[in-house]
């Protein structure tokens, strides 16, 4: 596995540099004739076409699942199609300016932000020096990194489940107990919005900070130690190694990062649904799951295809913003 | 050398702390799931008095967790299968051909990285609807089908960096396309179709908003949807549920031991997943 591949797509950089050796090693080097001269086929229409149909079935799923459903969406968020009417009206934006004036859709919005902000902030701040922490010298070190990272990895839905029982209004409640042994009454944790808020984000920087902390430590590892030596020698503190060593030296695993936490947390559905339900109220939910109720449970589909709409045109607007601010951030320190 | 054991010994437990505060919660599942439910209320964080195996007893007889299983990993299994093939053939064949075409192709297939699922999610379940395919194992495998085209990226990314000589030679000594694909390419990218099929296996098993939507009857649910299902029957039987939820996540944690250096290092291929 020490030959994948560096190159990161998501961010749009292209830094392959991997060493081959791997390949070299492979089964096939014993056929390496030497290559470079060109042969005059018979065939070569059929060798063409045969080579092209590889592409089929990916050009295929794409646009099954992708051209046209995003054509549709599009088209319905100009319409009022409900999925039954066989009449369907073309409505302009009307659509587009209901959702700006809908409360429940407006929260749904809102709480998605708050959702983005709050995990990407709290996430990165915990991470990164977790990561170089768990690169020091300590015993039962790879104990520790799997404890940690191991939250990450089961379904987020369950894990809501289980946490509505772990903050559970009652004085049983596991969070609620351990206050009660502080003499702080029974907190109602999903019952209030602010601390409903508070909780969603709460267990997803619990879940997620081990992944993006092995993350940075995979990156950590990849310094080479020379650096914080020369450093060292210098007489450079912790502190000065810290800030202006692994800090600048981490950038383009901090790009990735961000990355991820926040086009993952755009998309955000199963967390806040299993745990609170998107409630009290609409305090939690997030824009997923107002497509879901408006498209699929209460069939205005044109209204859920607007939503739709706008939601995808924000997501791409910020991976482009995104692409161009890595690579430039990238040209500055590398 | 003395103050270096002492640095080791603090950061030790310092490190064993924190560990602990972020395995607190799963102790509390499992250590839950050896109680009856009065010994939970009684002390949620205390050992069990006794090994009580009673609540693992009555949750593998009052819920088809077998049933859900076996739909969740045929369901895994051939969406992931499905993804690596449809992602490994184009792969090849834009190497093969990489013709102008082609490689706008392959830049517009970016689209489909780029568009979140919610965006397709009522259009595809309209379109699942009229081929009858909503209800069923395998309209899911459908959906994430749209996988592919991540695997697509990250094998083709995999596969340029590989000598293109060998599959030169291959062509020189008569080897047609597919013979090419099977015998030369495949077990040279087995390396990355592991680490892309780790992460798009996590993604597929874990997946709750797909099932929720488009599976109905119990009998078709996956385990994560059979656990959020039974929610509501186990309200007030807290030791239950945890039992159900620790059953539930176990293969997780058996895939975790065996996968996590794959996934480590797929982090490095670019960062995947949130």
């Amino acid at each position: 596995m020490d030959a994948a591949p560096k190159e990161t797509i998501i961010t749009g950089t292209n830094s392959a540099s991997v060493s081959t050796d791997t390949v070299r090693r492979g089964p096939a080097a014993r056929v390496h004739g030497g290559g470079g001269f060109r042969v005059l086929r018979t065939g070569k229409l059929r060798e063409i076409t045969i080579n092209q149909l590889f592409l089929l079935p990916v050009a295929l799923v794409f646009i099954v699942l992708f051209v046209i459903p995003l054509a549709r969406t599009f088209y319905w968020s100009l319409t009022d199609f409900n999925g039954y009417s066989i009449e369907t009206t073309l409505v302009g934006l009307k659509n587009y300016r209901i959702i700006l004036h809908d409360p429940a859709m407006l929260s749904g919005l809102s709480f998605t932000l708050i959702y983005v902000l709050g995990t990407t902030l709290l996430i990165t701040v915990l991470a990164i020096p977790l990561a170089v922490l768990l690169n020091e010298r300590f015993f039962a070190r790879s104990l520790v990194r799997s404890i940690i990272f191991f939250p990450s990895i089961p379904s987020l839905a369950i894990l809501g489940l289980v946490w509505t029982f772990i903050l559970s209004p009652l004085q049983s409640g596991a969070v609620n107990s351990i206050l009660g042994v502080l003499g702080i009454g029974p907190v109602s944790w999903l019952g209030n919005d602010t601390l409903a808020q508070l909780s969603v984000i709460m267990v997803a920087v619990w879940s997620g900070t081990g992944w993006h902390a092995i993350l940075y430590l995979a990156y950590l590892q990849s310094i080479p130690v020379e650096y914080s030596e020369v450093a060292r020698i210098d007489g450079a503190t912790p502190r000065q190694q810290f800030f202006h060593i692994t800090l600048p030296l981490l950038t383009p695993a901090i790009v990735v990062s961000e990355f991820l936490l926040i086009t993952s947390g755009l998309k955000v559905y199963d967390l806040p649904f299993t745990l609170t339900g998107g409630g009290p109220g609409f305090a939690t939910r997030t824009i997923t799951q107002s497509i879901v109720v408006s498209g699929i449970s209460q069939a205005k589909y044109g209204l859920a295809s607007a939503l739709a709409v706008m939601f995808t045109v924000a997501v791409g607007a910020f991976a482009g913003v995104q692409i161009v601010a890595s690579r430039a951030i990238e040209r500055r320190v590398l | 050398m003395h103050k270096r054991t002492l640095k080791k010994i603090l950061l030790t437990v310092i490190m064993l702390g924190i560990a602990c505060v972020v395995g607190l919660p799963l102790y509390y599942i499992v250590v839950n799931t050896l109680k009856t439910q009065q010994e939970t209320l009684q002390s949620p964080f205390g050992v069990p008095q006794k090994l009580y195996l009673g609540n693992y007893k009555s949750v593998l007889a009052t819920t088809d967790i077998l049933g859900s299983f076996l739909n969740t990993i045929y369901i895994t299994v051939a969406a992931v299968l499905l993804q690596l093939l449809i992602g490994a053939m184009a792969a090849f064949g834009m190497i093969m051909r990489a013709t102008a075409f082609n490689r706008i192709f392959g830049l517009v297939l970016l689209l489909g990285f780029v568009v979140p699922g919610q965006a397709t999610l009522i259009p595809l379940y309209l379109m699942l609807v009229d081929v009858r395919l909503v209800d069923t194992r395998n309209g899911l495998v459908v959906m994430y089908l749209g996988g592919s085209i991540f695997c697509y990226f990250l094998i083709h990314g995999y596969l340029r960096t590989l000598p293109y000589e060998l599959i030169e030679a291959a062509k020189i000594d008569g080897a047609g396309a597919g013979q090419i694909f099977r015998l030369i390419v495949l077990p040279l990218i087995r390396p990355i179709l592991v680490t892309v099929g780790v992460f798009q296996t996590m993604w597929v098993w874990n997946d709750f908003l797909t099932p929720n939507i488009f599976i109905s009857s119990p009998e078709k649910r996956t385990i994560v949807l059979q656990v959020y299902s039974a929610v509501g029957q186990y309200s007030t039987d807290w030791p239950a549920f945890m039992t159900l939820s620790v059953i539930a996540l176990l293969p997780i944690v058996v895939f975790f031991i065996f996968t996590q250096r794959h996934i480590v290092s797929g982090l490095l291929a670019g960062g995947i997943k949130g």
